[in-house]
């Protein structure tokens, strides 16, 4: 079982809510927050981007999506170049603002990498997140995405 | 004025300057951009910017250093940092080591223009 409660996981879901809010001027769904236990899978997207954690706390959060979505938020910051890399860069950029903001929450111990970003195939984040995680999956327009968090004190 | 920014995300950066094609910001020119703290001393020492934007999390050097350095270069520099860390104690740390700005993340378009006049202004 994870050690952080539910006050901590709405810290992410609140962090989450702010960048769509603030980014697309429009309200992301927050479908569910369920822990990966007894073999439910957290779901993998085409690009992650992951924030590890230091300091008081230890452990990663994850944001996975798949490129239509990253393009389309691309689009409403006016950023038209959508190369590899730039859609690689902006999965890195969401991890770390809801990383930096859910930070908040938790104190300014606790320490935040800087962002590290893969091209990911189904099934990824199942191979690197323990079994103490919390999926929290959002719908926005017509795309879903995941964001794992995956921390415990250190 | 003279403006450079540092930031280790490409989105961010090109953003950031995309917001300065707004009239009220029409005299602020880009002189340079860095990904990191280190890269951005070089930039700082060669084009002695009057204004900097400056993320805290990156690779090599961090925002809080980095901003301690340009300060020691050029003490009347006004550097806006931008950063995810939305907790007071970082904002502070970086108030205290000579910035002269807090803006969060994510942010939008209008808040930036605002807060780049309230910068120059102040």
């Amino acid at each position: 079982m994870s050690d952080i409660d539910e006050k901590d996981i709405h810290s992410f879901v609140d962090a989450v809510s702010v960048y769509f809010r603030q980014i697309t001027g429009e309200k992301a769904e927050i479908r569910s927050a369920y822990l990966v236990e007894g073999g439910v899978a957290a779901t993998t997207f085409d690009l992650t981007g992951y924030i590890s954690f230091s300091g008081s706390f230890s452990g990663r959060v994850y944001f996975s999506a798949p490129r239509g979505m990253v393009r389309h938020l691309l689009l409403m910051m006016k950023e038209f170049n959508h190369a590899e890399e730039q859609l690689l860069d902006a999965v890195g950029e969401v991890a770390n603002t809801i990383a930096g903001n859910a930070r908040k929450h938790f104190g300014s111990d606790m320490e935040i990498s800087v962002p590290v970003t893969v091209a990911t195939s189904d099934g990824w984040l199942d191979t690197v997140v323990s079994p103490r995680s919390y999926v929290i999956m959002i719908k926005w327009k017509q795309y879903k995405a995941s964001v794992v968090v995956d921390i415990q004190h250190a | 004025m003279k403006l450079l920014i540092v930031d280790d995300s490409t989105i961010i950066r090109s953003r950031i300057a995309r917001t300065l094609s707004h009239p009220k910001l029409a005299f602020i020119q880009v002189v340079g951009m860095a990904q990191n703290g280190v890269e951005a001393i070089s930039l700082f020492a060669q084009h002695m910017p009057e204004l900097v934007t400056m993320d805290i999390t990156m690779p090599k050097m961090d925002g809080v250093a980095c901003t301690e350095k340009l300060i020691q270069i050029k003490p009347d520099c006004n550097i806006l940092v931008i950063s995810a860390l939305s907790d007071k104690a970082t904002a502070l740390k970086t108030l205290k080591k000579g910035a002269r700005g807090f803006l969060y993340k994510p942010f939008s378009d209008e808040v930036l223009v605002a807060a780049f006049l309230e910068l120059v202004s102040s």
